[in-house]
């Protein structure tokens, strides 16, 4: 048989994982058998797989650890989903009602699974750290927030809206919108400044209904610039939805039906500002 | 549109092996095991894109590839971790000693050292034995693409182990062959 006289490991290398035609692979063997330093580099490619697997082999005869399997079951998958569309997901909101409506072990699933989501999509405990925020400062009568709009004189109230939107963004390295919420009975109160983490700040704006009703919006840098869906999470009587999108992520909280604060979770996301995001997908 | 429940032993059977791959893509096994779970929620999203017809691994594998093209994305930002060395920890904290422990840590730490282009191939062709086309599909890259980098990467990885002290590459010879 005529053999060539070179061949190229990237073939030598695919003859190994036999991915040659037969009449390519009886070359490639003839070959090897007139070029015996080419065929000992092969043994030690096919040495270094027998090792690689042997390496790893042990891998797949330990259990299935716990959470994993839980997350396989949980019931909420189909919220989990980084690219879903923000109406659809509130579609299934809507329509499945998913929150708090499952028996025990179920949502203690979905609670895992939640977390897992708050540590794929954040640094862990953000969702966490904004629901106590909002109880520790929707509670506060006198001080609730740092820069104060609500007593602020009327005439000053632009000037102090745009320092407290200039403070934030440069603080928080976000662009910070103060959402207008008004038409869903909300005025904004302010806003202040959280630690988050070992470098990070978080903001916080504060927005109430006359009847007294507080709700916060927490934004931070995302760590991950992925778009993230809405999620639902219940903390006590605290309810939150968060989300990812651009480079900042949101979290709304209040002490407010699943209904109302998905409509303020709405309307905040009709205006947050477009932030691209750092590396295209 | 939950995922229906036969899809769903279908991903608990898949587990091991998705484990197993991520275990030699992260090199720390709560690390590995993360990269596991958000694979599987991605899938348990995305249950009604899996073509029957085709092998679950190769698809779950590609997913953990995405998972983990974002995760790195993330982590370029937020820290910086030498693979080499978590791995080398977990290898003691989860490793009895053996007779071969200096070779086998010594194979991890060159493949550690090998860049994720050319690791994900090797680990789907030679520990999962995805053929080339499969591999091709969970990375969605063309077929000739995934025979260069893996010849580079065996290659590569020859390299690393023959510079190394620990595991002189007639061992490894006298030991598998």
């Amino acid at each position: 048989m005529n053999t060539p006289s070179v061949i190229e490991d990237n073939v030598l290398s695919a003859w190994l994982d036999g991915e040659l035609e037969p009449a390519r692979r009886a070359e490639v063997e003839a070959w090897l058998q007139q070029h015996p330093e080419a065929a000992a580099r092969v043994r030690l490619w096919s040495a270094d797989r027998d090792a690689l697997r042997a390496r790893f082999a042990s891998v797949v005869d330990e259990p299935v650890p716990q959470p994993l399997a839980r997350s396989v079951w949980a019931r909420q998958g189909y919220l989990a989903g980084p690219v879903w569309p923000l109406a659809a997901a509130v579609a299934a909101f809507v329509i499945g009602g998913v929150a708090g409506s499952f028996g025990g072990w179920q949502w203690r699933g979905q609670y895992d699974s939640a977390n897992a989501f708050a540590r794929a999509a954040s640094p862990a405990g953000w969702v966490q750290r904004a629901a106590l925020a909002h109880r520790v400062y929707a509670a506060e009568q006198r001080h609730p927030v740092e820069v104060n709009l609500a007593t602020t004189a009327e005439t000053q109230r632009s000037e102090q809206e745009a320092h407290l939107q200039q403070w934030l963004t440069r603080r928080v390295d976000l662009p910070v919108k103060l959402f207008d919420l008004r038409a869903e009975g909300f005025t904004l109160v302010g806003g202040r400044l959280l630690p988050d983490g070992p470098n990070g700040v978080s903001a916080l704006l504060m927005y109430e209904q006359p009847g007294g009703a507080r709700v916060t919006v927490t934004l931070r840098r995302a760590a991950e610039s992925v778009p993230a869906a809405f999620r639902f999470e219940r903390q006590g009587d605290v309810g939150l939805f968060y989300w990812v999108e651009g480079r900042a992520g949101y979290a709304l909280a209040g002490a407010l039906p699943r209904e109302r604060l998905l409509a303020l979770a709405q309307s905040i996301y009709a205006q947050q500002p477009t932030i691209p995001a750092e590396s295209p997908r | 549109m939950q995922a229906p429940d036969a899809f769903r032993r279908q991903l608990l059977a898949a587990i091991p092996r998705l484990r197993r791959y991520a275990r030699g893509l992260v090199f720390d096994a709560a690390a590995a095991d993360d990269l596991v779970q958000t694979a599987l929620e991605r899938a348990l999203t995305h249950w009604h894109q899996f073509d029957q017809r085709r092998d679950i691994v190769v698809w779950l594998v590609g997913i953990t590839h995405h998972a983990f093209i974002d995760d790195r994305r993330r982590e370029r930002r937020v820290r910086v971790v030498d693979p080499a060395e978590a791995l080398a920890e977990s290898d003691l904290q989860r490793y009895e000693p053996a007779p071969d422990i200096a070779l086998r840590m010594d194979l991890a730490a060159a493949l550690a050292r090998l860049p994720p282009e050319q690791r994900e191939p090797l680990l789907m062709v030679s520990i999962e034995q995805f053929s080339y086309a499969e591999c091709a599909q969970a990375l969605g890259i063309p077929i000739g693409t995934v025979m260069s980098r893996i010849s580079r990467a065996r290659t590569a990885l020859r390299a690393l182990l023959d510079g190394s002290e620990c595991a002189p590459p007639a061992r490894a010879l006298r030991r598998v062959i």
